[in-house]
């Protein structure tokens, strides 16, 4: 096509423990949109932020316009006309349209902010664009599509030639991405180039020009959009190599029902319906596993089953007991353990010692506590010695904080305290996330030994591999339902690729 | 009746006048993202030096002078505490009101010996004063919300990374307008001083905090916040004329009273600036 505006050659990011972005060429024209696309924690945003000056790269180049050039801060991006519109929008949303869109770039009459100067300016980019929104409105007002339209103005306003769109639409409906799609076309012809950060193949296909994947922090092929078919980006997106395997051995199950969820509806945080009428029954012996692209509704379906999260209908029953909407602490008591997400969010008080963190949820039991005056410090501190010693965490010592601890081995502690509670049921969210190989095959047999022990496990992964190879059964979730349920042996990788994907396993 | 006279209403301005300096100060820097509940002491470290610069020069204004470049450095000094070293903000300001209580009671002793009160010392017409308060509220009216500098000041407490990627320095912002509240209520001492003509430890009487309840009944708006404190300044000038009917014990508590009785209803409604106290740190790496 014509010139080059952006060229990033093997930019390397490292953030404590992880490598963000482990070397990567990307390249950008004008009258281009080009697509980036990859699972979350790929490092696209993370690319993005160091073109954009948020972040400084351990090591590579950047052209602008030719030019090698170091983008010291996002001030300095947006003068190389370089823009970005963020997943949280940086609005005040006490001030006006015109007020937010201003900041930094006044007009002034005398020493007084031209608002006549500006609304003329908002109209003219209004016009060019087709990005209509009233300049004297509250931001608090506008819905988010609106939002994120004055975001896009605003960036223009600034002068952005280039401009980054950080996965934006996952906040829109539908009507609202028509519109966002039409927007980016007229940027296109203006002859801008459009960076357009996604996880969505479709809409990948259909805007953009030209497509980037990365996994793991690599680039890992730029095609054409013409041409490629949603099947080619999965595969390059997912990615073929498995690292480390388990076998879990063929096991007969009685036939007991220990987790059983009836038509569950939730909402997200937002208050968007996000799970849609869910059933699933895990049983005794069992590793049901979810597989889906994040923001499936996942996430609020586990934190509805929970306890996190109040369902808008549905019943969630362990063993013979209706749990709906009942506190974590008292689920626990009746079977079902929860190993979270975010392991320092809902898993550990990274302050607390390692003492305090193995006991969480149990501080109240006899065996720990008198009454609820007192703790019994030698039976507490005998019970951590005992978990550190049988599920083989290293700590530098039971009193230290579990700050101090690395991830894999807090993610051992917080299994070594939620598989002693000897659990019918145990709900895990990527538990291997963030583990290197040593970490990830301890925690595929601690499960795999539960499962020997007779209970059954609801497995959320993100990681195709991993639920495909401990799951005796996996369901797909799609847009907050369960599309299809698939039994060991009977799905390929590529079929489950598609139904993660699209809804259903048709080839197209 | 006799007590709603002329006089009362005009009483009650120069009583709004100190709360309603205080409130403008306190305003700016809230406005930035920085509490201020050192108001009170800088207050008093303001009427104090106009009360000693005075008594030893002899000139009010140099006095004057002398009180805002104090109430500007304790400004700093809270800036520096809770903006750069990032302690909290309320422990600062609590930290620098017992500053200046402590430095009050030193100096009036060293200099006057304990007399419960300064000897009398050059004033200037405390009504320039009052002028020279409802001006500047007038203008930061304007400032705040009608010019660009105005529009920063707002980005930067509601949204510091916004204010940041839009090439404003909000350390710099937050300082400058800490400042600006400090010299604030160094002029709401020297007029303090300059009304009464001399100088007790007891004399800010609570002022600068109830110019924060006026800043928060305001609605962080300097023209409403005169409003506030007018009221304020009225009940104030009221409590003193009703003491010839009932006992100055609880006349003496109205003003007090009728802040916590205001405050409880406009707490919950006000537009507190989203990052108030809360520290800015850039995005790593």
């Amino acid at each position: 096509m014509s010139a080059e505006a952006i060229r990033m050659e093997g930019i390397v990011k490292r953030f404590p423990g992880v490598v963000a972005n482990a070397g990567i060429d990307f390249s950008l024209d004008w009258g281009e949109v080009h697509g980036l696309l990859g699972e979350n924690g790929a490092g696209k945003t993370v690319l993005m932020c160091i073109l954009y000056g948020l972040y400084q790269p351990d090591a590579g180049k950047i052209f602008i316009r030719g030019q090698e050039t170091r983008v010291r801060s996002p001030h300095v991006a947006i003068g190389l006309g370089i823009g970005m519109v963020h997943q949280h929008f940086m609005l005040v949303p006490r001030l006006t349209v015109l007020e937010n869109m201003a900041v930094g770039w006044e007009p002034k009459v005398g020493p007084l902010l031209d608002r006549r100067a500006m609304r003329r300016r908002i109209r003219a980019l209004v016009e060019d664009y087709g990005l209509e929104v009233d300049p004297d409105a509250r931001v608090e007002e506008l819905s988010v599509g609106e939002q994120q339209r004055v975001e896009i103005l605003k960036a223009l306003y600034r002068g952005a030639e280039v401009l980054i769109l950080d996965e934006p639409t996952a906040v829109l409906v539908e009507q609202e991405v028509e519109a966002l799609f039409s927007t980016v076309r007229a940027l296109k012809e203006q002859g801008k180039a459009v960076v357009f950060i996604t996880h969505k193949l479709h809409e990948a296909l259909e805007i953009c020009d030209r497509i980037t994947v990365l996994r793991k922090g690599k680039n890992v092929g730029t095609l054409e959009a013409k041409g490629a078919t949603e099947t080619q980006l999965a595969e390059l997106m997912v990615g073929r190599e498995v690292v480390f395997t388990v076998t879990p051995e063929p096991l007969e199950s009685e036939g007991r029902v220990l987790l059983s969820v009836e038509d569950l509806s939730a909402r997200d945080d937002r208050g968007v319906p996000a799970v849609r009428g869910v059933s699933l029954q895990v049983h005794d012996h069992e590793i049901l596993g979810i597989a889906g692209v994040q923001g499936n509704g996942q996430k609020e379906l586990l934190e509805a089953i929970c306890g996190l999260r109040r369902p808008t209908k549905g019943r969630v029953r362990v063993g013979e007991r209706e749990l709906t909407g009942e506190s974590p602490s008292r689920l626990a008591t009746q079977g079902l353990v929860h190993i979270p997400e975010d392991r320092h969010l809902r898993g550990l008080i990274l302050t607390f010692s390692v003492e305090e963190n193995a006991i969480l949820g149990q501080r109240r039991q006899p065996r720990f506590a008198v009454g609820p005056w007192a703790q019994k410090k030698r039976a507490i501190r005998a019970y951590a010695g005992e978990l550190v010693q049988r599920f083989s965490v290293s700590v530098p010592s039971l009193t230290a904080p579990v700050r101090t601890l690395s991830g894999g081995n807090q993610q051992r502690l917080i299994l070594a305290r939620e598989l002693s509670r000897a659990p019918q049921v145990i709900v895990a969210v990527q538990p291997t996330r963030g583990l290197d190989v040593g970490g990830m095959e301890f925690v595929w047999e601690q499960f795999l030994q539960a499962r020997r022990n007779g209970a059954g496990i609801l497995l959320v992964s993100m990681d195709l591999d991993e639920a495909m190879m401990l799951s005796d059964r996996i369901a797909v979730m799609y847009q907050g339902e369960i599309v299809a349920v698939l039994r060991r042996g009977e799905a390929t990788k590529r079929e489950l690729g598609l139904l993660m994907l699209r809804g259903t396993g048709e080839v197209g | 009746m006799e007590i709603l006279s002329l006089n009362l209403f005009i009483a009650a301005l120069r009583l709004a006048t100190p709360i309603a300096l205080v409130a403008l100060g306190e305003t700016y820097s809230e406005r930035a993202g920085v509490i201020n509940v050192g108001v009170e002491g800088m207050a008093l470290a303001g009427a104090l030096t106009t009360a000693v610069v005075a008594y030893f020069t002899g000139s009010p204004t140099l006095a004057l002078i002398a009180a805002i470049g104090v109430g500007a450095f304790l400004g700093a000094l809270h800036a520096v505490w809770s903006v750069y070293l990032r302690a909290d903000h309320v422990v600062s300001g609590a930290a620098i009101n017992l500053l200046a209580l402590g430095f009050a009671l030193f100096l009036t002793r060293v200099i006057w010996g304990w007399r419960g009160a300064s000897p009398s010392a050059p004033t200037m017409d405390a009504w320039i004063l009052v002028g020279v308060g409802l001006f500047l509220i007038g203008i930061s009216q304007i400032y705040i919300f009608r010019t660009p500098w105005g529009l920063r000041l707002r980005v930067v407490g509601e949204h510091p990374r916004a204010a940041d990627t839009a090439g404003i320095n909000v350390h710099r912002t937050r300082l400058a307008y800490t400042v600006l509240n400090g010299a604030l209520c160094g002029l709401a001492g020297a007029f303090l001083f300059n009304n009464l003509g001399r100088f007790t430890e007891g004399m800010v009487g609570g002022r600068g905090f109830i110019g924060i309840a006026a800043m928060v009944v305001g609605n962080y708006r300097p023209l409403p916040a005169l409003l506030a404190a007018y009221l304020f300044g009225f009940v104030d000038a009221l409590q003193m004329r009703l003491q010839d009917y009932i006992p100055s014990q609880f006349s003496l508590m109205l003003p007090y009273i009728l802040t916590v009785i205001v405050l409880a209803g406009f707490l919950g409604r006000a537009k507190v600036p989203k990052a108030l106290g809360k520290p800015y740190i850039k995005e790593q790496g």
